[in-house]
């Protein structure tokens, strides 16, 4: 915070606008800043700040960053989506199926892609179509998807993996585990999967959508003053739905990141996931009325629950997790209340 | 033309209000899945079926009770599942001897069974204040905040049960109430929550709170006009959810006799789906715990015949979003109709 | 080309039991600003939403430029050339001002945004509207009236031929004021035809070229204002001889003060001080945006205000629970939002603001209930066959009457009264003024706060006018009141 106080004085309007639009990457900074010192010689083995272990951490967080930052989108329409984790699950044990029985990664990929959009259209179809209320009608796809997903894990098994007959194929995990080169070219860059890169891409893809697209246009137009935007001519059915679309494809796309991790196809593996999603947008100053939002904000407030979360796993013991998410999460809505409360005053 | 006709037969028939209508039409519907599952499965008419039925679903009868309350008068309460499980743990580990030596997981403050369910519940109408000042002082969506709320409950639970469960050193009177039987094989908690649904039920239609949250929720701006002290309301709303969650937990904890971190994990989505079957509109206003009973049975229909026909487990969330999506058609549907 | 941009011919709109617009003709001519006067309810709004497309005429024709006009909702009417900037703003204030001109109107490359001339040249004609205001600004940060001046913007650059302006300068300071009639003024020369609404006189005599004058859904008379003497011409025309005065002076009130307001202020109201007597029927009248319901709002306790009442030597809380307690209920502006629970019985809705009397230890007496409802059914002929009845589905006077029996049910002893008949058929309107005389002599005092001059002045004993959140003049009501001072006085004379 000290160096609001480089700003000149006159302006003391903008010193504080600064505040409320930075505040998340002030929160990164104190998060790793406090990890870092809890444990370890810095920047050394056991340390926080060593960087295998930082990207050991981003390399399995990689599905909760993406989903979070397409979920912007559907905050940003003024709606919710409560069937992300249910999503990742089915699309999880979707793609370890069509592995498992010989499809290459490829095709495996992009047709659980079309899954996802397929539930995505599912969605959106509900919300906007029949009218249910977002709320309502992403519990019953949550609750359809994820029945779906854990039966097609055959009885007797506890998630999709290799067996007596078929066997995950090898180069599964590389997706997720592999570096994109390696460790004789670079030691940094052998860190990075390329799941995260993917991951890169998929944000940078969002973030141009969202400032440059006519459909990132009319999402903050819906969210921020429907009736303005259909008299205008916009379609508000077409926008809310396609994003709904857009967010099952990346969270497909996350399931198959998710499930490389591990090779094997969990249909436990999404619960919870839309809980982080919305504190990462919480914390990302997204407001959950509508009408604005910033997709890199959302993936830094990713980043800060992934590094509580697993961050602190490494030094206190795992089942302080679901409380850390919990108490921030609280903590995430106050934030955003008192900084929207004064934006509204301030106007 | 046909408005016409329904004017003339609403007046013939008596008006049924909307609300009565909705209850029989739920009613129907589970005694219609009930005669389809007795059709298709062998010994599946009957009483010990239908008894089954409450004593393996009281706890989302219990917890629908708060639920329904809340979403009456217009606001949703996602924390119970974790409230749950954070007030079985909490009783375990007050109630444990404190003694050296022993593991971590089997020792606690040692207070008295009384004393540590007091505090146990206390602890779980903390959360519903927590609840409280961000919903009704603060005015923020109810769903992000008890969202945040369950993790909490939750996280405790996990916490003080380091990730696994309390289930040593636990005096014979904690596992006593949970597995007491009144009459025959019914468990003491099927009747605490007869109870408490008939408890409810006179709260809703004969007492003055009861009625004040139905105004709440039909439209919280002529409530407050009205001189009705809305946010107090909904606090107390919030603090009794969260009472009758810490109750269920502890019951729970005493018929297995552990208290286990992850107990009720998704109870509280249930317990909303549970709410919306019953005919509870989710605009608030309109709805009765009676509904949210017979929604509570149709899930426990839908489960058991799934159960019963061999369909594997998983069946059942697909049946029960199935059920929920007709539910909430079939219910638009039909106040559409009446209301033209 | 035709002189004329819009005939009007013979347009009528009818509504369950009312005629809104009632066999209306006349003619708006090109590049001027024609101004549109008349009282509440003369069916103004309801001939322009006919022209924007949010409703549709039930008989007659429109021509546009010649041709016969129609449209089904206002995106089409856009398209034809008749734009309206309402009173609510239609911007989206997380966007900037240009998107905002901007919206639905891009230009685009595979979903891409592009800058092409056509945004080049909506931005010109901000511009030149406006040079002040920059179009990489978020909305949000923008005045009232610089939003209000995006739109027209955006709509002189959509090609518009009418702009509908509905009470324009409700919001604005007297300097933005200023500018916008500097702009309007302009748009003349731009080939755009202005159509004002306004119930500000002095707004209309300095920017209009002509006037039309609408009373009670029928058109008065259509004249350049050149031919307008001055405001009590136009006001002559605008109330017309309808008013009929059935007031008679009383002589039952004991003259004891009940009520004493001191000072009263908040965002919207200036200072304001008054007293009311008991058993007397004290009114507010005065224009929209005068201030009445923030005023009505504020002795009810519901809004905030700085100021000092006193009611029965008590002084008074600062919420509705405390003021009713003290005796005092309103019937508020909105009956459906604030007054009903629309979604309830009769039955449930009469007892809310005094829940003790049919209760004891918290539970209710349904027999006391149901007689409670049965007692008002009767007394104030609440019509429906049934107190289970919706209060949904009853006609606007009778569900009037059930907020007025909820605040008789509180045994109030003083009712505010904001906008009572608002929306009610004529029959249902003598009912509720009659009900109003009898509390009165009942000993009941009561605050009528109305924009319908006719029913202030055949109710009210004494009359108080406000404008602009100020109160102007205090009257008695009686045989030498003039009703075109006073219409004088609440647009803005001296």
């Amino acid at each position: 915070m000290r160096n609001k106080d480089k700003l000149p004085r006159v302006r003391n309007i903008d010193a504080r606008k600064v505040v409320k639009e930075a505040y998340v990457y002030v929160i990164l900074i104190l998060v790793v800043v406090v990890l870092t010192l809890i444990k370890g010689e810095v920047g050394q083995r056991g340390n926080f700040l060593f960087w295998p272990n930082i990207a050991q951490i981003l390399r399995a967080s990689v599905p909760v960053i993406m989903v979070s930052a397409a979920f912007t989108f559907i905050f940003i329409t003024g709606n919710i989506d409560l069937s992300v984790g249910s999503t990742v699950s089915l699309s999880v044990v979707f793609y370890s199926i069509l592995v498992l029985n010989g499809f290459g990664f490829l095709p495996a990929l992009l047709l659980t892609m079309v899954l996802g959009a397929v539930l995505g259209g599912i969605n959106g179809l509900l919300v906007m179509q029949l009218r249910i209320t977002p709320v309502i009608a992403t519990l019953i796809t949550m609750s359809a998807y994820q029945g779906v997903a854990r039966y097609l894990v055959p009885k007797g098994i506890s998630a999709i993996k290799s067996g007596d007959v078929l066997k995950m194929p090898e180069w599964m995990s590389d997706f997720s585990r592999q570096g994109i080169v390696d460790a004789e070219v670079s030691k940094v860059f052998k860190e990075i999967s390329w799941a995260i890169i993917i991951a890169i891409i998929v944000i940078v893809i969002l973030v141009i959508v969202q400032k440059r697209t006519v459909l990132g246009k009319y999402m903050s137009a819906v969210g921020g003053n429907r009736t303005a935007a259909e008299l205008s001519g916009i379609n508000a059915k077409k926008v809310v739905w396609g994003v709904y679309i857009l967010i099952g494809v990346v969270t497909s796309l996350a399931g198959v990141i998710r499930s490389s991790n591990m090779s094997i196809g969990d249909p436990y593996t999404g619960i919870g996931l839309e809980t982080e999603a919305i504190i990462a947008c919480l914390l990302g100053g997204t407001v959950f009325t509508g009408g604005e939002g910033s997709v890199v904000k959302s993936v830094v407030g990713a980043i800060i629950i992934v590094f509580l979360t697993l961050g602190l796993k490494q030094i206190i013991d795992p089942y302080y997790q679901t409380l850390v998410k919990g108490i921030v999460l609280v903590l995430a809505v106050a934030l955003n209340h008192v900084l929207t409360r004064e934006r509204k005053m301030a106007q | 033309m046909g408005k016409k006709n329904n004017e003339v037969m609403n007046l013939k028939r008596g008006k049924m209000s909307n609300e009565s209508f909705i209850n029989l039409s739920m009613l129907a519907v589970l005694i219609l899945l009930f005669a389809l599952a007795s059709i298709f499965i062998n010994n599946y008419f009957g009483v010990p079926t239908a008894l089954n039925l409450v004593a393996n679903n009281w706890y989302y009868i219990i917890l629908g009770i708060g639920v329904t309350f809340l979403l009456v008068s217009g606001h949703f309460d996602l924390s119970v599942g974790g409230t749950l499980a954070m007030a079985g743990m909490l009783s375990a580990y007050f109630v444990q001897d404190s003694a050296e030596g022993f593991s971590p997981l089997a020792s606690g403050l040692g207070m008295g069974y009384g004393w540590a369910i007091i505090l146990a519940l206390i602890c779980c109408m903390l959360i519903g204040v927590i609840n409280a000042l961000f919903i009704a002082k603060l005015k923020v969506a109810s769903i992000i905040v008890t969202l945040g709320t369950m993790s909490v409950a939750r996280g405790i639970a996990e916490v003080v049960g380091l990730g696994a469960q309390r289930s040593a050193n636990l005096p014979e009177i904690y596992g006593k109430v949970g597995n007491l039987s009144l009459v025959g094989p019914i468990k003491i908690a099927a009747v605490i929550a007869v109870v408490l649904v008939l408890a409810a039920l006179f709260v809703e239609k004969k007492t003055v709170f009861g009625r004040r949250t139905y105004l709440i929720g039909a439209n919280q701006e002529a409530a407050r006009l009205s001189g009705i002290k809305v946010e107090r309301h909904i606090a107390l709303l919030y603090i009794l959810s969260s009472l009758l969650a810490g109750i269920t937990g502890i019951l729970l904890a005493s018929e297995t006799k552990a208290a286990i971190s992850t107990r009720g994990a998704g109870y509280e989505f249930n317990a909303l789906v549970v709410t919306l079957l019953g005919g509870t509109s989710i605009d608030g206003g309109f709805g009765s715990v009676a509904g949210t009973v017979v929604g509570a049975l149709i899930l426990g229909v839908v489960s058991s015949a799934s159960f019963s026909l061999l369909l594997r487990p998983e069946w059942q969330f697909i049946m029960k979003a199935i059920v929920t999506f007709l539910a909430i058609l079939a219910q638009r549907y039909a106040l559409d109709r009446r209301s033209r | 080309m035709n002189d004329n941009v819009l005939e009007i011919k013979n347009l009528l709109k009818d509504f369950p039991g009312v005629r809104a617009v009632n066999d209306v003709s006349f003619d708006i001519k090109r590049n001027t600003i024609h101004c549109l006067v008349g009282e509440n309810g003369a069916g103004k709004s309801t001939l322009i939403k006919i022209l924007t497309g949010a409703f549709t005429r039930t008989s007659g024709k429109i021509f546009l430029n010649g041709e016969e006009y129609s449209a089904h909702n206002p995106k089409h009417a856009g398209e034809q050339g008749i734009s309206t900037l309402f009173q609510e703003l239609n911007v989206v204030d997380q966007l900037t001002v240009e998107e905002n001109l901007t919206l639905g109107i891009e230009d685009t490359k595979f979903g891409f945004l592009r800058k092409t001339n056509k945004i080049k040249k909506i931005i010109e004609v901000l511009k030149d509207i406006e040079p002040s205001i920059d179009p990489k600004e978020r909305v949000s940060r923008l005045s009232v009236a610089k939003k209000q001046i995006i739109e027209i913007a955006k709509a002189v650059a959509s090609d518009a031929d009418v702009i509908i302006m509905d009470e324009p300068t409700a919001a604005l300071s007297e300097g933005e004021i200023e500018r916008l009639f500097k702009i309007i003024k302009k748009l003349r020369e731009q080939n755009v035809t202005v159509i004002y609404i306004s119930h500000r006189l002095d707004e209309i005599f300095e920017l209009g070229d002509y006037v039309t004058v609408m009373r009670d859904g029928m058109h008065i008379g259509t004249k350049p204002l050149t031919e307008v003497k001055d405001r009590m011409d136009l006001i002559k025309m605008m109330i017309g001889k309808t008013v009929i005065e059935c007031y008679e002076p009383r002589d039952d009130m004991s003259g004891e003060v009940v009520l004493k307001a001191k000072n009263i202020t908040n965002h919207k109201l200036k200072d304001i001080s008054f007293d009311v007597k008991k058993g007397e029927i004290v009114g507010f009248y005065g224009l929209v945006g005068a201030g009445k319901t923030e005023l009505a709002r504020a002795i009810y306790g519901a809004d905030k205000y700085s100021g000092n009442i006193m009611f029965n030597g008590k002084k008074l809380g600062h919420n509705p629970g405390k003021t009713i307690d003290a005796g005092i209920a309103l019937v508020p502006e909105e009956r459906r939002t604030q007054g009903l629970f629309t979604l309830l019985t009769i039955k449930r809705n009469i007892p809310v603001m005094n829940m003790k009397k049919i209760s004891r230890a918290g539970l209710i007496n349904a027999a006391s209930e149901k007689n409670v409802s049965k007692e008002y059914i009767e007394t104030l002929s609440i019509k429906t066959d049934s107190m289970e009845k919706e209060t949904a589905k009853l006609s606007g006077g009778n569900q009037q009457k059930v907020v007025f029996s909820k605040c008789l049910f509180a045994d109030a002893d003083l009712l505010i009264l904001d906008e009572p008949t608002r929306g009610i058929d004529v029959g249902a309107k003598a009912e509720i003024y009659h009900i109003i005389r009898e509390l009165a002599k009942e000993g009941k005092s009561i605050i009528f706060f109305s924009s319908e001059l006719p029913e202030i002045l055949n109710s009210c004993d004494r009359i108080f006018l406000l404008f602009e959140g100020e109160m102007r003049s205090e009257l008695q009501n009686g045989d030498d009141i003039d009703n075109q001072s006073i219409i004088h006085i609440c647009t803005g004379g001296n």
